[in-house]
């Protein structure tokens, strides 16, 4: 399971960075300040779009977006909370968007039917799995379009919870402050698409 | 606990969000019940199943997006207006402000009107090529380049089908020339007033700040500093004035700065270039800004310069 974001992406920034200072220096004009900033978080953004959007270029949008409101707005932040969590705040924002309009036009599944079988649109992406096993291959692009499928089943919501707790390895406290909601709400949302995915994957071999 | 609540706990025990004592509960009863067991460990399998679709985005596209954003950042998304409004200064600041500073429109008027006749000078250049013009301008690259204005039907008459689109047409040219010659400078002079342009305003001031002997592009960073409503060309413009911040006319304007501006970023770099040149009549005047400014950081640099300059902090 994914480490705990946060807490990899503090680890960059110290002892060498002092992320207040940075802040407090790219609201004073500073870009380079502010390219530092990027840094030391634009990965977790890029893998987060990139694992919930499913498509490279909607990935790069997210990102560029994300930042740009980053850049316009840093003025506004008044250290009332962590700066990973109004990152997140913005980012998460923007994808579910991405996933709300998606869900209204059904359109871009990841995975998608070909003459020669489904093919994954991702799998231009670097994969943790052995490349060169064709068995294996044929079993992942099997597993992949299942996977899709019951992700594509859960709401807007509970892909993001889900995503955020399973992938980026982010707590739910945290996951409830981001989303601009509870504790609770954020397990209750957890319970619903772990049950869902459950339900689709449960005789998974 | 029973099987029902169990199942329910089993993904937030597997994701370690369970309070301690639900989970004690949790394993004791997964010790004590084989269904729920193989509950749980069906939650394990797809769980690993679901992390071998984890994907890494690649370096390659890290850096494209790395570059597109500072592209951006730097050359067309440079900070939004976070300027305030009139009537949004904060009600401290409209006292402090007629006792330190003239009316900072004596700025905008000339420059506006510089601003015109360089745009004006610009015209009569460039739409007559070839006319003998100075050689720094000599380099003229034509292109023209189109938006869509209107798409409608075409008019009554017409072909059945047939649209009609109007374009609106911009004709671009280059031009060459040395940052000290005189008609590039007034070129710049009108590029830093281009208020649809923060990149090209924050470009043009950037360049002409290292000219800022001149009385013509001095009084362009006096009023860039002033009413430039992107904070980027603020402190570029503040930049370039700070080898003048011992003028007084400067001063005037750096302390208006100091109590108007919203942007803490800016207020600091005022700070800074006003206290780099110690002046004992600062000192009222510091004291008024320390015990109203909001900002902790801005605040400090005050009370330093006021420590720094022996006079106290607070006013009795």
């Amino acid at each position: 399971m994914a480490q705990d974001a946060a807490g990899a992406v503090g680890a960059r920034l110290t002892p060498r960075l002092d992320e207040a200072g940075l802040i407090r220096a790219v609201q004073r004009g500073d870009q380079d300040a502010f390219e530092q900033l990027v840094r030391a978080y634009d990965q977790s953004v890029l893998r987060l779009a990139v694992n919930l959007l499913r498509s490279q270029e909607d990935a790069r949008d997210v990102f560029q977006e994300a930042f740009l409101r980053v850049y316009r707005s840093i003025d506004s932040f008044r250290f009332d909370c962590s700066f990973h969590t109004w990152l997140y705040r913005i980012v998460t924002n923007i994808c579910l968007d991405y996933l709300r309009k998606r869900k209204v036009r059904k359109e871009e599944p990841a995975v998608v039917d070909t003459p020669e079988g489904p093919l994954d649109r991702m799998n231009d992406f670097e994969e943790e799995a052995a490349h060169a096993d064709p068995e294996r291959n044929m079993w992942n692009r099997q597993l992949g379009q299942r996977i899709e499928g019951a992700l594509g089943g859960l709401t807007p919501r509970e892909r993001m919870v889900f995503e955020l707790r399973h992938y980026q390895g982010l707590r739910l406290r945290n996951i409830g402050e981001i989303l601009g909601t509870s504790e609770e709400a954020a397990k209750n949302c957890l319970f619903r698409a772990t049950q869902k995915m459950r339900a689709v994957l449960g005789d998974l071999q | 606990m029973n099987c029902e609540s169990a199942t329910k706990l089993v993904p937030l025990y597997f994701y370690g969000e369970l309070p301690p004592e639900e989970e004690d509960s949790l394993e004791q009863h997964l010790d004590a019940c084989a269904a729920c067991a193989r509950e749980a460990e069906r939650q394990r399998e797809i769980s690993v199943a679901l992390d071998r679709r984890a994907v890494q985005p690649s370096a390659a596209l890290l850096a494209e997006c790395r570059h597109d954003l500072m592209r951006a950042v730097y050359r067309q998304e440079a900070p939004v207006l976070r300027r305030a409004e009139p009537g949004r200064h904060p009600s401290w600041a409209a006292a402090l402000i007629p006792q330190w500073l003239p009316s900072l429109g004596a700025w905008r008027m000339p420059l506006g009107a510089s601003a015109l006749l360089a745009l004006g000078f610009a015209a009569a250049r460039l739409t007559v090529p070839g006319a003998g013009g100075p050689a720094s301008l000599a380099s003229l690259t034509p292109d023209v380049i189109s938006s869509v204005r209107s798409v409608q039907p075409a008019h009554d008459g017409s072909q059945p089908g047939e649209v009609q689109i109007v374009l609106d047409e911009t004709r671009r040219r280059v031009v060459n020339g040395k940052l000290n010659d005189a008609n590039i400078q007034r070129l710049m002079l009108a590029a830093a007033h281009d208020e649809n342009n923060p990149g090209v305003r924050w470009e043009s001031v950037d360049l002409l700040k290292s000219h800022s002997d001149s009385s013509p592009i001095r009084e362009l960073l006096l009023n860039r500093v002033a009413e430039d409503p992107n904070p980027g060309v603020r402190l570029k413009a503040l930049d370039g004035l700070k080898t003048y911040a011992g003028d007084p006319e400067v001063r005037k304007v750096l302390a208006g700065v100091l109590v108007r501006d919203d942007n803490p970023g800016v207020r600091i770099a005022a700070v800074d270039a006003l206290t780099a040149h110690a002046d004992d009549d600062m000192v009222g005047f510091l004291q008024s800004v320390v015990q109203k400014e909001d900002n902790t950081y801005v605040r400090r640099r005050c009370a330093k310069a006021l420590q720094d300059m022996n006079a106290s902090v607070g006013t009795f």
